[in-house]
């Protein structure tokens, strides 16, 4: 039987000795992850002018306050707006990339570098030159003029290298055969295609969309005088300490880690796991 | 031309132009910015190598641009420790509760950055978390200062919001692991650690690499951890290039030192990262 078991974890045994370790550093690690979090979550309730201990009494005056700032709503209405496009857009992109990448191209490894310089260079440097491409370029910096088409190429490697492993297996005779009876390019595709990889499709497009809500240092460098919500939460957090900042942090992660979680259920049923966000 | 290579060809266009636009052009623009001039009056594209001499005689370039490849350096190294055994643990659950612990790993990192590096201001600042508990304990009896705005924090900082990057490729390569192999050398009379060592380690060493260039990279290009928590000692190079575009308006000077920052992790990568193939790092082999 044990030369039958199919995963590592059956291999618990050998290890045994440093089992009980293992699970009290595992222990450890999720407190690192956490003890921050939760401390954000509890000081978002915390009535007191400074950020921090001690908690000093129950209020969700911080939340009514985010809540009723025209700023802020504005900032999420833009990030929301701003992901869902992003995410459409990247994601198509991504899918005709992908299905492209099935076929024998003339200079494919040069074609897999570029896809992949949006992820290569370093944050700050994948802001500034966005800074000069533009302002060069004399483009009215906004919304959606400029941090649209940034999000889209920094949502893009990640739509592509999401959506590669898919589309590798998939069989390109099938598309071929229906072509070969007389369908149309998008009769193929909407009847062939797009049902079978629709899974992958719209956890791909999950991904897409927190991965440009999170987004902050390329957009930061390429916005006109619209925020989104992580350059909202910087500009208050650069101009002074206000003390509703956690509240701030906890909806952002709310949203975010909310989406992200539909996301991996929807992947993990089609049996793949999700790459991370980068930033 | 083949009908089928045409339509792979048509297929990839769409994102290829798009890219060429939007990620290529820049990057050329800024090279070529580097070599421009900026003065009062703008940046006018007059050819000039001043701006790299200019890096080259303010030894303050220098030394934070070694600054921050130490600190990428070191956050790597720790990011590594730190998730090695990690990786190991997810990998060795049973299938039932992988992807609750797998979950449990990914939640934080599903949120902004600019969040995940303020979270730890109310851990380390006088009326944070740890202050008020070493005090509440009686071992300090004033808030430590030291706790915050310095290099260390920095780190610390870096390890929380990138450390993912290390845990999941190493999980990635333990997990496909085949645990005959395991069997098999424990058969041999291998004891648990010498399997570890000599079946389990080298095989994960993709894994390891992959998760190295990741969290180097990202390290190396970080701007909001430094400036939010790293005060004056723990600026990285970041922080050196933003100014140049948001507050003395040099693009050139800022362009040659994007381009410094560009070349020197691309250096890295390839003199430590012999082996490392980077297409491998991001399709997961």
């Amino acid at each position: 039987m044990a030369a039958l078991s199919s995963s590592f974890s059956d291999t618990n045994k050998t290890f045994s000795l440093g089992r009980t370790a293992l699970v009290i550093y595992a222990g450890l690690f999720y407190a690192f992850l956490y003890v921050p979090i939760l401390l954000l979550v509890y000081l978002s309730f915390n009535d007191s002018q400074t950020i921090g201990l001690p908690f000093k009494q129950f209020t969700l005056r911080w939340y009514s306050q985010i809540f009723n700032s025209q700023d802020m709503l504005a900032a999420i209405a833009n990030s929301v707006v701003l992901g869902i496009l992003s995410a459409v857009i990247a994601t198509a992109l991504a899918v005709l990339l992908a299905l492209g990448f099935r076929y024998d191209l003339p200079m494919k490894g040069l074609l897999m570098k570029i896809v992949l310089m949006p992820i290569l260079i370093p944050g700050v440097v994948g802001g500034v030159i966005y800074l000069i491409f533009f302002g060069y370029g004399e483009v009215q910096f906004g919304l959606w003029t400029t941090v649209l088409p940034v999000h889209i190429t920094w949502v893009l490697p990640f739509a592509f290298l999401t959506l590669l492993p898919r589309m590798h297996g998939l069989d390109r005779t099938l598309e071929e055969a229906a072509a070969d009876l007389g369908a149309r390019p998008m009769t193929v595709f909407r009847r062939i295609l797009f049902p079978i990889i629709k899974p992958g499709v719209i956890a791909t497009m999950m991904f897409s969309f927190t991965l440009s809500f999170d987004e902050f240092i390329r957009t930061l460098f390429a916005m006109g005088s619209q925020r989104t919500v992580p350059v909202h939460l910087w500009s208050l957090l650069s101009n002074q300490m206000a003390p509703f900042l956690p509240a701030v942090g906890v909806v952002i992660m709310i949203i975010s880690m909310s989406v992200s979680l539909i996301g991996f259920a929807l992947t993990a049923r089609s049996g793949r796991s999700v790459p991370v966000d980068d930033h | 031309m083949t009908r089928t290579k045409l339509r792979g060809l048509l297929l990839v266009l769409p994102a290829t132009l798009w890219l060429l636009v939007f990620s290529v052009a820049p990057v050329a623009l800024l090279v070529a910015m580097s070599f421009w001039t900026s003065s009062i009056f703008g940046t006018t594209a007059d050819f000039t190598l001043d701006n790299y001499k200019v890096i080259l005689d303010d030894p303050i370039y220098f030394k934070v641009l070694f600054q921050t490849l130490r600190i990428a350096a070191t956050v790597t190294v720790v990011s590594l420790i730190v998730s090695y055994p990690m990786a190991f643990f997810l990998a060795t659950r049973s299938n039932r509760t992988k992807a609750l612990f797998l979950v449990l790993v990914f939640l934080p990192f599903w949120s902004s950055y600019v969040v995940r590096t303020f979270v730890w201001l109310p851990m380390l600042g006088r009326t944070g978390l740890v202050n008020t508990v070493l005090i509440n304990v009686g071992l300090i009896n004033s808030p430590l200062d030291w706790l915050i705005y310095n290099e260390g924090t920095t780190h610390i900082g870096l390890v929380y919001v990138y450390t993912l990057f290390m845990t999941l490729p190493i999980y990635l390569s333990l997990d496909k692991l085949d645990p005959s192999l395991i069997e098999a050398s424990a058969d041999l009379g291998a004891g648990p650690w010498r399997t570890f060592r000599r079946v389990v380690l080298p095989l994960s060493v993709p894994g390891i690499l992959s998760g190295c260039v990741m969290v180097f990279l990202l390290a190396c290009g970080a701007y909001v951890t430094p400036q939010l928590l790293g005060g004056t000692s723990g600026i990285m190079f970041g922080n050196v290039i933003a100014p140049q575009y948001t507050v003395t308006n040099n693009w050139a000077l800022g362009s040659a030192l994007s381009v410094v920052l560009v070349l020197v992790v691309l250096l890295c990568l390839i003199v430590f990262g012999r082996k490392v193939r980077l297409n491998d790092v991001f399709t997961g082999g």
